[in-house]
């Protein structure tokens, strides 16, 4: 007889269940709502309100947020005045009842500059190339940013010579330091040789450096005088400005315009401002190289794993203790991981290979230090596991008969498993990858121990001798959120761009994981028979 | 048949089998290489001190500045301004001088002179006497076991602090040095004991300071004759009149070294920064040893046990690795440290196995199928947001949330569950007596996410005018004036949350498919005999998937055991043993990755971290054995994981 009383048969309980993944959802949601609500409005270029206050004076800035005590009901609101160089803060509350008027004037200007962040103010003066005074309009002044800009780029040609002569003369001062190492005496002469070769490149790079800080020079000339709401003025090289809009001024057309350089900026151009403004392009190609490089190591030994485990090992006491030690590597925190890196990976071999290959440069370190080839080797060993589990799973998939067809035509097991087994199974060992390389992204504390660095002056793969650097230490963007969160001086400033760099993590993750994981499931339901 | 191409082909065979087997076993050896390889780097600490006797003394020591205890006299250099020196007089009376150098404007040099008497009355005979490196504190102890501290720092008298009765038994008190640092006193007694003393308060006897034990330290062979401070680390020489010298540590209260002199020792003196140890004996004859003593500062003691640390009024576990000077003492304690990692864990497992396993069950038993194949990616798409993202979020938007909204999340622990209880209770006529009701079946969650959401919201809601009606207008200085509780932003809630979030999905995939893949027969029997759907669930399903459901408690709890990122960016990473949820906590994990940046390679900090990630890898190879252990034995149950 079946119970009819709703609590006694526990439908409550039905109903509490599903309440509780009510809840799991609601919160990945709210992380993923989050996210997208503080990164996808920081590109947009808010419009400049003006305010002027009871007290007579004036601000202007961008309207970020409105709060209203709970107690006293006084409202307020924060504003985002810029001009850090000028107030010393980027933000500031204003009380309403402060307010006297406010409007939005139309010939504001957002400065975004190399350094001090934004500026917010008006065009007061223009001088023009050769710093005569010129009409301070827009037209002027976009013309003349342009044509300053131009000029600017014009000189990266000494810039690249002056970088490749530098290049060269570090590979001088070695190539002297390991013969000096070898015997000052016995060297002399090849090592006077070389001096004379590096004075002479040290001269040509003076002569450059002079040259570019005099073209420099003659570019500053070049400037604009802003004043702030206040009235305050500031002269301004153009150099100095990236990038300049008349926001209240713009159409959602121009608008959406900046947006996507603004996307552009932050996918393909260095940091600006100690990482808080800018673009991410080398953490995201330094979190690409590693990850692509820790490929190399972790899936040929974790495939090779699963075929033992699927294809070779018997069932029995070993293959149970491997089981174990692959689940272990799975479990294992991956701070440990970063531990052993450092012991074993960066002083234990990279202090050898410095003994032994750079005996000249002690006590500096070449491979005695994190870098992104220890960096991917720990995470190897981390995300082997991921492989090992998704090609054994892949594996097991392929039903029993087609490897014995193949053993009875007479393939060896070998040939069974290069020819008829891994070809099947490539779909799952590609899902492994994926997903080896989703988790290796988003891990940061091993990381930390091994070679990430906050800023890196050079990239790991570049056009120099021997092109890639795999002593280099690099950046990551997991690392990049981490700091620039957490280690930033300012960091109410920084977080906008924390908040993008996080959903451009998040996005490669998810979008790799996903990926993955729907390409299993697709597999699962191919290969697995119905049971009932 | 036998063709080379056969040959060949069958040769290739074997060499793959014989390579795969061996790529297919480094796993294992890869495991095992990385437990050896950090315990190497960690087992320097726990070595035996050595020393090595030179044979010649080297010619740098010989006339290394000698301070010898005996003497009449002791005077210290205050560096640029002066110098100030104990004399013992005949009669049981110290005399102290001051010279003092200034400097005047025109660049003369003007010394003052200045020399006053200590005329106290004293418990017994002087028999031994120490003035402080720095000069400020003049100790002295008498034949009867007394001791006795004078403030010197006052300008034209010295002031009598106290005078202690040591040891009870009157014995002779031999010798007295002041430990590195000044701080902590150690004597040496006429029956070989040593001691260390450090000014301690004592509720309810004034504002000083009084002299405390607070060591004892392995005996000496004999009557302690001299006791010497060592420059390098809170260790002390200990000599007596055989010439055994005898190195101790205070804070661990260990014996280091013994050394035979094998004559009678007058002098000694520690030379090259504490690394070697030189005495002279009465006939002038020296001896001089290389000492090699790493991590004096560590002792199973010092790492897991309760100690009495210098500036502290009574023993307590203290995690701090560094300080502003050098002659600090190190407090490498990590209970603190497993302490929260254990409460980190414990909070985040509170939180997070309730909901991913009753979100399991429903997902696997009662959740329509369709339904099923997307929420399950869902979860599994949670469970690759890297540990970073999910930290920046606790730390730089969650925890100020909750700073403003205390109240509301209080509030919602009640406000929520209770909003669930009625749309249950409404949910019933529904569910019994309309077709909505039977159709819905399945889908009841997706009814219940705007429950949540309004339960939420309500809460939020009234909490304003309940914090400004009951609590003042702030929870949180309520809390601290009226409970004594100290809100720290970054708490252990936010902790519980964050950890939670990042366990919730390896928990719910696992037990998920554990529950899912006990054969459908049994629930079909149950369900057939009349069982309700949720009868079947808890009393069939459950209990037969049971190891799969531990394992996956158990994975998860190893995971949040060695989460660093979250625990590191979402606590204020304070290393104290406080159970408060309002407080921050350090984890192990979390403290690795602070702290190594700053070890010095093969420095006890180095090797006491190293020693952190043995314990971590340790732990969770024990929960990832036993989670795996457990699942094979589920998986030969039911032929399939």
């Amino acid at each position: 007889m079946p119970v009819n009383n709703y609590w006694k048969r526990g439908e409550p309980m039905v109903l509490a269940a599903g309440a509780t993944l009510a809840v799991i959802l609601i919160m990945t949601l709210t992380l993923m709502a989050v996210i997208l609500g503080n990164s996808l409005g920081y590109f947009w270029v808010k419009g400049l309100v003006r305010y002027k206050l009871t007290d007579g004076s004036y601000t202007m800035g961008q309207h970020t947020a409105t709060e209203r005590h709970a107690l006293t009901d006084v409202k307020r609101l924060q504003l985002k005045v810029g001009n850090r160089d000028l107030y010393a803060q980027d933000f500031r509350w204003v009380d309403y009842s402060e307010i006297a008027e406010q409007d939005h004037p139309k010939d504001a200007y957002l400065l975004e500059r190399n350094e001090h962040g934004n500026f917010f103010g008006f065009l007061k003066e223009l001088k023009g190339l050769d710093g005569a005074p010129v009409n301070a309009d827009y037209a002027n002044l976009t013309r003349l940013h342009r044509e300053v800009l131009a000029k600017r780029d014009g000189l990266q040609a000494i810039k690249d010579e002056m970088s490749s002569l530098n290049q060269s003369s570090e590979r001088l001062r070695l190539k002297i330091q390991k013969l000096e190492y070898r015997g000052a005496e016995a060297n002399g002469v090849a090592i006077a040789a070389l001096n004379e070769q590096r004075a002479t490149l040290t001269a040509t790079f003076d002569r450059l450096n002079e040259q570019l800080n005099q073209r420099q020079t003659e570019l500053a000339v070049t400037a604009a005088v802003f004043s702030d709401a206040a009235g305050t003025t500031k002269e301004l090289p153009l150099l100095e400005i990236v990038r300049f809009y008349q926001p209240n001024q713009m159409s959602v057309l121009a608008k959406s315009g900046a947006y996507l350089t603004k996307i552009r900026e932050l996918l393909f151009d260095d940091p600006r401002e100690s990482n808080t403004e800018g673009g991410l392009f080398p953490a995201i190609f330094g979190t690409v190289m590693m990850v692509l490089l820790m490929s190399v190591f972790s899936l040929p030994f974790g495939v090779i794993a699963a075929i033992y485990l699927r294809e070779y090992a018997k069932e029995g006491t070993l293959v149970q203790l491997v089981r174990i030690a692959v689940n272990n590597l799975a479990g294992v925190p991956s701070i440990v991981y970063g531990v052993f890196g450092l012991g074993f990976f960066v002083y234990g071999i990279g202090g050898s290979l410095d003994k032994l290959f750079f005996p000249e440069r002690l006590p500096t370190p070449v491979f005695g230090t994190g870098g992104i080839l220890w960096a991917s080797l720990t995470l190897a060993l981390l995300t082997v596991p991921v492989v090992i589990v998704a090609t054994e799973e892949s594996l097991a998939s392929i039903p029993k008969g087609i490897r014995e067809g193949s053993l009875a035509l007479g393939a060896t097991k070998f040939q069974t498993l290069t020819r008829v087994l891994l070809p099947m199974a490539t779909p799952g060992i590609m899902t492994g990858l994926v997903l080896s390389m989703a988790r290796a992204v988003g891990e940061v504390a091993p990381l930390m121990l091994v070679g990430v660095v906050k800023l890196a002056p050079t990239l790991p793969l570049d056009g120099q001798f021997p092109f890639f650097h795999m002593d280099r230490k690099f950046m990551h963007l997991g690392f990049h959120i981490f700091d620039v969160g957490f280690q930033s001086p300012n960091v109410e400033a920084a977080k906008p761009m924390v908040y993008v760099t996080t959903l451009l993590l998040l996005l490669i993750v998810v979008a790799a994981s996903g990926l993955a994981i729907r390409f299993r499931n697709q597999m699962r339901r191919k290969y697995t028979t119905s049971h009932f | 048949m036998s063709t080379p191409v056969v040959d060949k082909s069958r040769r290739n065979d074997r060499l793959a089998a014989w390579l795969i087997k061996a790529a297919g076993l480094m796993v294992i050896v890869a495991v095992i290489g990385i437990l050896l390889l950090i315990a190497r780097v960690a087992l320097p600490l726990f070595f035996a001190p050595g020393a090595e006797r030179l044979a010649q003394v080297p010619t740098e020591l010989q006339d290394a500045v000698v301070v010898e205890q005996g003497a009449a006299r002791q005077t210290r250099e205050l560096g640029e301004t002066g110098s100030i020196s104990v004399e013992l007089l005949p009669g049981n009376q110290l005399a102290v001088q001051r010279s003092s150098k200034q400097i005047d404007l025109l660049g003369n040099e003007k010394v003052s002179e200045q020399r006053y008497q200590l005329t106290d009355r004293l418990p017994g005979p002087i028999s031994v006497f120490w003035l402080g490196r720095k000069g400020q504190n003049l100790y002295a102890g008498t034949g009867n076991g007394w001791l006795v501290r004078w403030d010197l720092s006052g300008d034209d008298q010295g002031r009598l602090v106290e005078t202690v009765e040591a040891f009870t038994d009157h014995r002779r008190i031999t010798a007295l040095t002041t430990v590195l640092g000044d701080t902590s006193l150690a004597v040496g007694d006429a029956k070989g004991e040593i001691t260390t003393w450090m000014p301690v308060t004592t509720p309810g006897k004034g504002e000083d300071k009084q002299l405390t034990l607070v060591h004892q330290l392995p005996k000496s062979t004999g009557p302690v004759q001299l006791l010497l401070a060592s420059p390098r680390d809170k260790s002390l020489a200990a000599i007596d009149s055989q010439g055994t010298i005898r190195l101790v540590h205070m804070t661990t209260e260990r014996l280091l070294l013994t050394l035979v002199a094998g004559m009678p020792v007058k002098t000694a003196v520690f030379a090259d920064r504490g690394r070697q140890l030189l005495v002279t004996a009465d006939n002038g004859q020296q001896a001089a040893w290389k000492l090699s003593i790493p991590h004096p500062e560590i002792s199973f003691s010092t790492l897991f046990g309760k100690v009495w640390y210098e500036g502290y009024n009574k023993p307590e576990y203290v995690w701090q690795s560094s300080a502003a000077t050098d002659d600090f003492e190190p407090k490498l304690s990590l209970v603190p440290l497993i302490f929260g990692t254990f409460k980190a864990t414990l909070f985040a497992m509170l939180f997070a196995v309730p909901l991913a396993l009753l979100g399991a069950v429903y997902t696997s038993q009662f959740m329509a199928p369709a339904l099923k194949g997307r929420v399950k990616p869902a979860v599994e798409i949670m469970a690759a947001v890297p540990s970073v993202v999910v930290g920046f979020l606790a730390g730089l938007w969650l925890a100020p949330l909750m700073d403003k909204h205390l109240l509301g999340l209080f509030l919602a622990t009640v406000m929520v569950p209770a909003m669930l209880l009625a749309a249950i209770v409404a949910w019933r006529p529904l569910a019994e007596q309309t077709r909505i009701g039977r159709s819905l079946k399945g889908y009841e969650f997706l009814g219940l996410l705007p429950v949540v959401l309004l339960g939420l919201w309500l809460s939020g809601q009234l909490a304003v005018p309940l914090e400004a009606s009951l609590f003042g207008g702030d929870l949180k200085q309520w809390l601290y004036s009226i409970l004594g509780v100290r809100y720290d932003q970054r708490n252990s809630i936010v902790i519980a949350i964050a950890l939670g979030f990042a366990v919730i999905p390896i928990i719910f995939t696992i037990a998920e498919d554990a529950l899912s893949n006990v054969p459908r027969n049994l629930s079909a029997a149950s369900l057939a005999l009349g069982a309700s759907r949720w009868q079947t669930a808890w009393r069939v399903v459950l209990p037969s998937a049971l190891p799969g459901v531990f394992s996956a408690i158990m994975i998860g709890f190893g995971r949040a055991v060695g989460e660093t990122m979250i625990v590191l960016m979402a606590t204020g990473n304070t290393p104290i043993t406080s159970w408060s949820l309002f407080n921050g906590l350090r984890s192990l994990a979390a403290n690795i990755a602070v702290e190594i940046p700053e070890a010095p390679l093969g420095g006890t900090l180095y090797r006491t971290l190293f020693l952190s990630a043995v314990l971590l890898f340790v732990l969770t190879f024990i929960i990832n054995t036993a989670a795996e252990l457990l699942r094979q034995r589920f998986r030969k149950k039911y032929g399939r994981y």
